[in-house]
């Protein structure tokens, strides 16, 4: 019922237009209700990068008025999840202005590798620990942990760890090479374990 | 691979991000090693608390109001 707007005409090669020589141009667009599946996803992005309800959902109605306005620059069954990702962090950039695409970047080389041989050292007992305690911890406090990490950090492990996303696909939705897409969850990450395993044992002290 | 060199490919193993190859070798130390283990079953439940965390849905108002403001035309 959401289908209208002339929306099949951008996914079909036009029959009535003029015959050309050469191969059809890849088919373009999508329908409505297909680009509204993402909306969950899109919201609670939405959510961690603005930090509150009302910016979120200016954000993520921007992104579809701009998704729809640039429908036919879509080919048709590739990853309109992506696509709409793409959308969402570019408009987050250019009109919410919350991230900075300098700030934060570091390459792998630079990494302190001292919690790696600490944790070694410890046999994984501190994570065993942790671990149960864990799920003590409430979802509020993990959100703001979330929150709280620098924005370049903060997109990165939510677009992995909460969407899936691959490697290649942040890259790609970010314009930034695949190692700064690893150094920035490697360093979000860090941060992120040490303050959920600070709450983990607050909560059960 | 050594313990040290297992946790530098810990997360891309989470993530899915190794070769079939290196999936292997890691797979098979942490067979071999609980400490390992301990720490990749960590990396596990963190992931699994953040998603939890982040798992709200868009209000019903704004899904409405985007579909009302594609309106015929755009």
């Amino acid at each position: 019922m959401n289908e209208g707007h002339g929306l099949s005409a951008y996914a079909l090669q036009g029959d009535d237009g003029p015959v050309r020589s050469e191969p059809p141009a890849q088919a373009t667009g999508f329908g409505e209700e297909q680009a509204l599946e993402h909306i969950d996803a899109l919201y609670r992005t939405a959510l961690r990068l603005t930090r509150n309800p009302a910016d979120a959902e200016d954000l993520v109605q921007e992104t579809y008025l701009r998704a729809f306005r640039f429908r036919d620059r879509f080919a048709t069954g590739s990853n309109l999840r992506a696509w709409l990702f793409k959308i969402l962090t570019n408009t987050n950039i250019s009109r919410f202005r919350h991230i900075s695409r300098e700030s934060g970047d570091a390459s792998l080389d630079e990494m302190d590798e001292s919690d790696l041989y600490a944790r070694i050292a410890d046999g994984g007992r501190g994570e065993s620990a942790e671990d149960e305690l864990l799920s003590a911890v409430l979802d509020v406090d993990v959100r703001q942990a979330i929150e709280d990490l620098p924005e370049p950090f903060r997109l990165a492990v939510v677009l992995s760890d909460v969407e899936g996303f691959t490697y290649k696909e942040i890259a790609d939705m970010l314009d930034v090479p695949l190692g700064t897409v690893m150094s920035r969850l490697f360093r979000g990450r860090r941060i992120l374990r040490k303050r959920l395993t600070d709450a983990a044992r607050s909560a059960a002290a | 691979m050594d313990c040290i060199e297992i946790q530098t490919r810990l997360e891309q193993y989470v993530d899915r991000e190794l070769s079939s190859d290196e999936a292997a070798e890691v797979q098979a130390h942490l067979d071999a090693c609980p400490p390992c283990l301990r720490i990749y079953q960590f990396e596990g439940s963190m992931r699994r608390l953040v998603r939890r965390a982040c798992s709200e849905s868009a209000p019903e108002a704004l899904r409405a109001r985007i579909l009302g403001g594609l309106g015929p035309g755009l």
